[in-house]
């Protein structure tokens, strides 16, 4: 069992970076890196709703800045493509600083709708804003490999995404380990005790939910490079939220690999929906039924179903005494 | 400039009073079952297309479809409720209802967007077009005919809540569950059928709607914003707080729109929420309930 669960990340790795050899055309490739974007995604959307248990339906607010703020350095100020990616998703980094010390001061239900306010309002702001953002026309980026043809870009931005799911795996278990995760384990637990404990709740909230929307902007940012045109109504929806909170729900968000699962299954059948079904609404459809069955029949994920025993790092079913006797000073 | 916030100020009052009757709908969710339902837009938009099919389809008044809609979403509601949300464990309940009203809402969205398409559509009555002049200020007459009808339909409500023993055994049930059961109200039934009534709002609204302002399926989730502020800033499972913040940002937002433009009148939702977030999470007015959510 050890050396299965330590060898088959190791075997997954090899075949991930093997994938734009072995897919046999372009579209593929497109597929893949896509589908490692949203993993990206979801990983890092489960650094705060793994760990904390509140529900963000908002994180496309994130990406959607990290492309415009990318999109716009590159655009208006000439910045080169790396900078402007790392210099938006810090920015985007602090404004979710500024937006989660409003956040987290509701819990539950309400938190979930402060989220859903933040896509809409900064959707709202960016198609507003015509005269820097291009307003509901859109934004073009030119792109920071002009040698390379379009299949090529895909295999190059494939490993980008790789190296940004790699990123946010090891942010997560890193955190999962520390005293730091510990406290946000707790929050979920029971958030009042854990404050009576002495655990900071307010800075370690608004910590995880920064450090989730910086990998997320990264997402933007890079989505921005790749696609080189936005669009506010697609970058700030809800559905590529719904996407990142049913991709760690279907896997599992007490495990490392679950959202990775979750995107591995998601991604990929809502690309071939895309394709079977065209540009019709229903895709939605399919979308919103599956999250309902997995909240009624499946709210633990697949890997909790099918793995009692551990399937990589996790966190333990323990009970909340245990856990908050872990963080008590 | 005085008629202009004149202007806005009455437009303001009658669409809050359009938005009071939709959040009061959140209110009784929220007060039966502890519930978010953020599906509730979606099912206001439900409404809006059948309606516009009735309309279309037999030429009637769109008013003529609320027979058929009332019974129907009331129906939807009670479903909903107990082959849904019932269903959910107690101890995850907020988190799990929102995630799945909203896996309900893209359900909606989608399914509207296959059959009708995803193009503006619009239910236009030759005496709704209209306005009545009073002093400078122009009063449209869908705004007025959607403010008699919401006003109505709360009258309605609230007579319900506080005169029949239905009412009586929901607002028990929603006061204290536990108790509720043990002096023998089926507090599952009625939590159905406080959903039911939700629902039945979301009937009305939908209706008022179509025949106000066009709509396409994706535009719920503006309303989702905008109602979701509201119920904040008036304290989630409060309906008096509701009903007054809903007003309240309705004239802010008719204010804003006739002085500044359209973007900034719904960022006023927006605005409004954070501040009382920060102010006093609770919401301004009752909410008592929210306190621990």
């Amino acid at each position: 069992m050890r050396t299965v669960s330590r060898g088959l990340p190791l075997l997954l790795a090899a075949l991930a970076v093997a994938y734009p050899w072995l897919a046999p055309n372009y579209y593929l490739v497109y597929a893949g890196a896509l589908t490692v974007m949203y993993a990206a995604m979801s990983t890092s959307w489960n650094l705060l709703g793994g760990f904390t248990g509140y529900v963000s339906l908002g994180h496309s607010a994130f990406f959607g800045l990290g492309a415009y703020g990318t999109g716009l350095l590159v655009v208006r100020l000439d910045v080169p493509w790396a900078v402007a990616l790392l210099v938006s998703a810090l920015l985007v980094t602090a404004f979710a600083v500024g937006v989660g010390i409003a956040a987290v001061r509701v819990r539950g239900a309400s938190f979930v709708i402060v989220s859903l306010a933040l896509v809409s309002m900064m959707n709202l702001i960016v198609q507003g804003w015509r005269s820097l953002t291009g307003g509901s026309t859109g934004l073009q980026v030119p792109s920071p490999f002009p040698g390379l043809h379009r299949g090529q870009t895909h295999i190059v931005f494939f490993y980008l995404f790789l190296v940004l799911l790699a990123l946010a795996l090891l942010s997560w278990w890193y955190v999962s380990r520390s005293r730091f995760g510990a406290g946000l384990r707790a929050i979920r637990e029971d958030e009042d005790k854990a404050e009576s404990l002495g655990v900071p709740t307010g800075a370690y909230k608004v910590a995880a939910f920064a450090l989730s929307a910086l990998f997320v902007a990264l997402a933007g940012g890079l989505y921005a490079l790749w696609f080189g045109s936005l669009d506010p109504i697609f970058v700030f929806s809800i559905l590529i939220a719904s996407y990142m909170v049913l991709m760690s729900l279907l896997g599992g968000v007490r495990h490392l690999y679950g959202p990775l699962l979750g995107a591995l299954i998601v991604a990929p059948a809502g690309e071939y929906f895309l394709i079977a079904l065209g540009e019709t609404q229903i895709h939605l459809t399919a979308t919103g039924l599956v999250l309902v069955l997995v909240v009624l029949f499946m709210p633990d994920g697949i890997l909790a179903r099918f793995t009692r025993r551990r399937a990589g790092p996790s966190i333990p079913d323990e009970s909340a005494d245990q856990r908050l006797q872990g963080v008590a000073p | 400039m005085v008629s202009l916030l004149l202007q806005g100020l009455a437009l303001g009052v009658l669409t809050g009073g359009l938005y009071a009757l939709l959040a009061s709908g959140l209110s009784l969710y929220f007060g039966v079952m502890r519930v978010v339902m953020v599906a509730h837009p979606a099912f206001l938009f439900l409404a809006a297309y059948l309606t516009y099919t009735v309309h279309t389809t037999l030429g009637v008044d769109p008013f003529l479809a609320l027979p058929l809609t009332v019974p129907l979403f009331f129906a939807l509601g009670v479903a909903v409720q107990r082959l849904l949300i019932a269903r959910l464990a107690p101890d995850n309940l907020a988190m799990m209802s929102v995630l799945l009203t909203f896996g309900i809402a893209l359900t909606i969205e989608g399914l509207l967007g296959t059959f009708y398409t995803g193009s503006y559509k619009s239910v236009s009555m030759e005496y709704a077009t209209r306005s009545l002049s009073l002093g400078g200020v122009h009063l449209p007459y869908d705004k007025i005919i959607a403010f008699a009808v919401a006003g109505l339909t709360l009258a309605v409500l609230f007579a319900v809540l506080v005169k029949s023993r239905f009412g009586q055994a929901l607002r028990a049930t929603i006061q204290h569950r536990e108790a509720a059961r043990l002096v023998g109200i089926r507090t599952e039934r009625v939590a159905g059928y406080g959903f039911g009534v939700g629902l039945a709002t979301a009937a009305v609204g939908g209706t008022v709607l179509a025949l106000i302002t066009p709509f396409f399926p994706a535009s719920h989730w503006v309303w989702i914003g905008k109602l979701m502020a509201i119920i904040v800033v008036g304290g989630l499972g409060s309906v008096v707080g509701a009903a007054l913040a809903a007003v309240l940002l309705g004239v802010v937002e008719g204010v804003v729109l006739v002085t500044v433009d359209a973007t900034w009148a719904t960022m006023m939702f927006y605005v409004f929420l954070f501040l009382t977030l920060l102010a006093r999470p609770q919401g301004f007015f009752g909410g008592r309930l929210a306190h621990r959510f």
